[in-house]
């Protein structure tokens, strides 16, 4: 008969590894381990409700070594399914319940027969050898079957948890969703260096880990940049300026200029937000943009105003019949001329527009100080500093405008760290609503200024301290590319089918089972896994309600109509139109 | 009444009726099985009306139900290990109970006991020539009758066991017929049960206190034993018969019609002569005639016919109780089940409708739900059937060693080698994965 081994005495020698952490509770059983196991997973028959789906358990085994021995270990893994199955109870009896409306608890049929099977997928498994590191070696002999399967005491999985986090500035984001009493932690060195992909619909607490994040990277001092493109974060800056007096919150709205060497990224701009121009028409621009000279910092606005005035003057003098060498190309004609001045005007309006929108919506937040975002080439220390938060607030624009701004300021920024001249400390930066900045090929946004600046920060950004966070409730619509770069994931509730083939794709060791818990998450919920923690977790995280805004929740639309007063102007309009509904109405003479 | 819809019937003559097209493929072969059915069930349905036979039960689910729940009813069934040895018969068998009162709390509410189990020879070797020799039938007759036996009366017993412990029960179901025809265990070859065998399923014998007969054990004085135990009940007990091939309730009312001289001996003669020739049944032809929800009263029938049995059995097979058969309709489409009693009940209508609402938790299945869950509680798995073989297998050798005898360790070995299975199949040009 075969020897089942007691994980106890395993755990006593595991107990030498866990210094700070005492094995308090012993391991209860919970099952049984069934007929047919593999590396990666095995079932076992659960007792009742002594485990949940995504619980870690432990399996008692033995391995192979690579000299020969056969060692005892404890194989890991976790909960993927429970499957409860009456197989006295048929489809049939169920019908008859529900048409004959008939409480089962009422009537003969069997309550107590419900068997649990739960699947496990193997995480690894650890030694018990007192001189070595506790951590997770892959599997390469599976369970036996008939073993028993162990539910591990909280202080001891957290200890494997976040066994070795020591030396990574290990940082708290929240428990296990299946053990409350169990704590996780991630490597805020690897967080800050290797990027992070956190993805989820909305309301699935993207906002809830970013909050999370900030927050222990402001305790650690780290510079953060936030791209913030509805203005999720602008709790931030009204808490946290009590809670982190030391740290400077900034708020900045944005300023499009770009510095001599860049000023390609301004003429895109114009030619995409203009209108479509014919071959003349696009040549005459070019020599209009070739012989405005831009200065560096020069805000936009300006600089295309000025190449208004020059396209009209141009336009003018062709009209008038001087023609000089400096009012255009060849033999264009003045209305090619117009038209291209039309369009600047165009491009000019828009922009306005949106500064406008920007400008409205910061006059929503009275109490916030809005600051103009310096300039990245001559003051990036304004922008990058120790304890320093700085937030780009760019509601109101459209998303070229704002893969502009970001593109200009990342690569500025990333310049000065690539310089190595020390004018900025490492930083990080998170992005919101990724998919604006980097849209996959797919959505046929090519030529986003963006794109290739983000994918030379996720590429390089590891050497000189740049680590990013992107953040986006659509990941189908983020660049491939970008996303294969990211080295860490925070999978929230996704419910979009090509959401979750994208997680499914892009993520490694991403199985079904996996992609099945995805819809389900409560908000805040998700499963965080990559180069921050020690193995894949489904992890609940904690929610900085002492950083959350009051004055920027959901909107209530019912209670805006309920309280809606009606302005006097719009009153006596009201008035004045019935009167001159009854003069329209006696008018004979009106044309039918 | 009697303009009987065949449509609108069940399937159970339709299954007949396949059957029958089978075996006799002619079209006029099947308009005539068609006529003749028909025209036997319009004239059934009359007598049964003429004798006050058929009843409706009225069924409500929630409403039976919510006083249904109180009653502490137990459901029987048995189980053997199937497996076939030309030998002195290897046993792995147990009855099981299921016992549920809906209205307890959960941890009371419902208890699957394996109220009997036994493992190993059954059957005493002394004085049974056939034991560890060659079956006298082929086909293993004999194997498969020590099994029946076994299986039967180790149902009884456990029912036996229930009213010994005096357990209140408001019902007891046993899956199948309540008494058995012994007929076919009557022949003299076949062996006595062990006496701890008997000692221990049906307690009140006590085989020690007196002194033991010729026959004593052997399956026709233990079951009658049994049943006249059962007499003893204080709680309703029926066996409940899934599917019907007997035409015992049809020949009973015709006898006693007959009997009753309502109608003529001629006739009697010609309508039992046809049902035999049409191979017409309880099942199907009762089917034709009940709508769901209606059901036959039950009729007093011997089971026992002493004339047919092999040896000197006329008393015993004298002794055993009358049984009341009745058949209860539990659903449009399937054929009624048959309800076996050994006393008159004294509520026939509340029984019924107990074991009605029982069948309407399973609609399409209509048989009593309790029933269906002791069946597949009592069923022996294969890998405990194998477990219990090859355990035994080894026991029987050790046995044949001791005896000395080389015939019986010839034909030990024999058990413990199996016989050829399909698996070991040589296969042509491939590489046996």
């Amino acid at each position: 008969m075969r020897k089942i081994i007691s994980l106890k005495p395993n755990l006593n020698k595991l107990k030498s590894n866990l210094v700070e952490n005492k094995i308090s509770d012993p391991w209860t059983s919970i099952g049984t381990i069934l007929g047919q196991t593999s590396i990666d997973d095995y079932s076992f028959h659960l007792k009742k409700f002594k485990a949940k789906k995504g619980d870690i358990v432990a399996a008692e085994a033995k391995q192979p070594t690579g000299d020969g021995r056969v060692i005892d270990v404890i194989v890991w893994g976790r909960i993927m399914e429970i499957i409860s199955c009456n197989e006295f109870l048929p489809n049939e009896a169920a019908k008859e319940l529900t048409e004959g409306n008939i409480d089962i608890q009422d009537t003969i049929l069997p309550l107590t027969k419900n068997d649990a099977i739960c699947t496990v997928k193997n995480l690894g498994y650890t030694t018990n050898d007192p001189n070595k590191k506790l951590s997770l070696m892959p599997l390469n002999y599976p369970v036996y079957p008939g073993g028993a399967v162990k539910y591990p005491a909280s202080k001891d999985l957290e200890s494997l948890l976040n066994t070795d986090m020591k030396g990574r500035n290990p940082i708290f984001i929240g428990n296990l969703v299946a053990r409350k009493d169990v704590d996780v932690q991630v490597s805020a060195d690897n967080m800050v260096s290797r990027h992070v992909l956190v993805i989820g619909m909305t309301g699935s607490g993207k906002s809830v880990w970013v909050r999370r994040a900030v927050r222990e990277l402001m305790t650690k001092q780290y510079p953060i940049l936030i791209i913030d493109p509805h203005g999720d974060n602008l709790g931030i800056v009204q808490k946290a300026k009590k809670l982190f007096p030391d740290h400077k919150i900034k708020l900045f709205y944005p300023k499009i200029s770009a510095s001599e060497n860049n000023k390609e990224v301004i003429y895109t701009l114009i030619e995409r937000l203009g209108n479509k121009l014919t071959e003349p028409q696009y040549d005459f621009l070019n020599w209009v943009l070739t012989k405005t000279d831009y200065e560096t910092g020069t805000s936009l606005i300006q600089y295309i105003s000025i190449l208004i005035q020059k396209s009209n003057k141009a336009a003018e003098n062709k009209r008038n019949k001087s023609t000089k060498s400096s009012d255009g190309p060849g033999n264009t004609g003045a209305s090619t001329m117009g038209v291209v001045s039309r369009s600047l005007r165009k491009v000019y309006a828009k922009l306005n527009e949106m500064e406008q929108s920007n400008t409205s919506n910061r006059n929503k937040y009275p109490h916030l100080k809005f600051e103009e975002l310096p300039d990245p080439y001559s003051q990036p220390e304004k922008i990058i500093q120790k304890s320093q938060v700085s937030i780009l607030y760019l509601k109101g624009y459209e998303s070229l405008p704002s893969s502009t701004i970001v593109s200009i300021l990342l690569e500025s920024l990333f310049n000065h760290r690539s310089a190595g001249n020390r004018t900025i400390p490492p930083f990080f930066t998170v992005l919101e609503e990724a998919q604006n900045f980097i849209p996959s090929k797919s959505e046929g946004q090519d030529g986003y200024p963006s794109v290739s600046t983000i994918k030379k920060i996720a590429t390089e950004g590891r050497k000189f301290g740049t680590g990013l966070m992107l953040v986006s409730q659509r990941p189908y619509r983020l660049d491939e590319t970008v996303c294969a770069q990211m080295n860490s994931y925070i999978i929230l509730r996704l419910k979009n089918e090509r959401d979750q083939r994208f997680v499914k794709n892009t993520m490694e060791n991403w199985d079904n089972e996996e992609a099945k818990q995805l819809p389900n998450f409560a908000n805040g919920q998700g499963i965080v896994s990559g180069q921050i923690t020690n193995l894949p977790l489904t992890v609940q995280i904690k929610f900085d309600d002492d950083l959350t805004n009051e004055d920027i929740g959901d909107e209530n639309f019912i209670a805006d109509v309920q309280n809606w007063k009606e302005t006097p102007e719009n009153k006596k309009k009201r008035e004045f139109s019935k009167d001159f509904d009854e003069v329209f109405d006696v008018d004979k003479r009106k044309p039918h | 009444m009697n303009n009987i819809n065949l449509k609108e019937k069940n399937s159970s003559l339709f299954t007949n009726f396949v059957k029958n097209v089978i075996n006799n493929p002619s079209i006029e072969v099947q308009k005539n099985f068609m006529d003749v059915s028909l025209k036997i069930a319009q004239t059934i349905k009359k007598i049964c009306e003429e004798e006050k036979l058929i009843f409706d039960v009225p069924y409500n689910g929630k409403k039976y139900w919510e006083h249904g729940k109180n009653y502490q009813s137990c459901f029987v069934d048995g189980g053997v290990f199937s497996s076939v040895e030309s030998s002195s018969a290897p046993f792995a068998i147990r009855s099981k109970s299921y016992i549920v009162k809906p209205s307890e709390t959960l941890s009371n509410r419902e208890k699957f006991e394996e109220t009997i189990a036994y493992m190993g020879d059954l059957y005493d070797s002394q004085n049974n020539i056939y034991d560890l020799s060659e079956d006298p039938y082929e086909d293993n007759q004999l194997l498969n009758k020590k099994k029946d036996a076994a299986r039967i009366v180790f149902e009884i017993a456990c029912i036996v066991k229930h009213i010994f412990e005096k357990q209140k029960f408001n019902y007891c179901l046993l899956h199948g017929p309540l008494q058995t025809p012994v007929m076919p265990f009557s022949g003299p070859e076949f062996p006595q049960f062990k006496k701890n065998v008997v000692q221990n399923i049906l307690p009140f014998l006590n085989l020690n206190k007196k002194e033991e007969k010729l026959n004593d054990r052997h399956f026709i004085n233990v079951y009658l034993e049994s049943l006249k135990y059962l007499l003893k009940s204080k709680f309703p007990i029926y066996g409940i018969v899934e599917k019907t091939n007997s035409t015992i309730y049809l020949r009973n009312l015709l006898l006693r019609s007959y009997k009753k001289g309502k109608i003529a001996e001629n006739d009697y003669n010609r309508m039992v002569s046809t049902i035999i020739r049409y191979k017409i049944n309880d099942g199907s032809l009762f089917s034709l005639i009940l709508a769901d929800s209606q059901a036959l009263k039950p009729l007093e029938v011997e089971k026992q016919i002493p004339s047919k049995a092999w040896g000197d059995w006329d008393v015993q097979m004298n002794s055993f109780p009358k049984t009341f058969i009745g058949y209860l309709k539990t659903n449009s489409h399937q054929a009624p089940i048959r309800i076996e009693s050994l006393k008159k009940s004294e509520n026939l209508m509340d029984d019924y409708k107990y074991i009605l609402a029982s069948s309407k938790l399973l609609p399409n299945y209509g048989f009593p739900a309790g029933l269906d869950v002791v069946d597949k509680a009592a069923k022996i798995p294969a890998w405990l059937g194998r477990a219990a073989k090859s355990y035994y297998s080894k026991y029987y050798l050790d046995l044949a060693i001791e005896s000395k005898n080389t015939k019986n360790v010839s034909s030990a070995l024999k058990m413990l080698q199996g016989g050829r299975v399909w698996k070991n199949r040589p296969r042509a040009g491939k590489v046996k994965k």
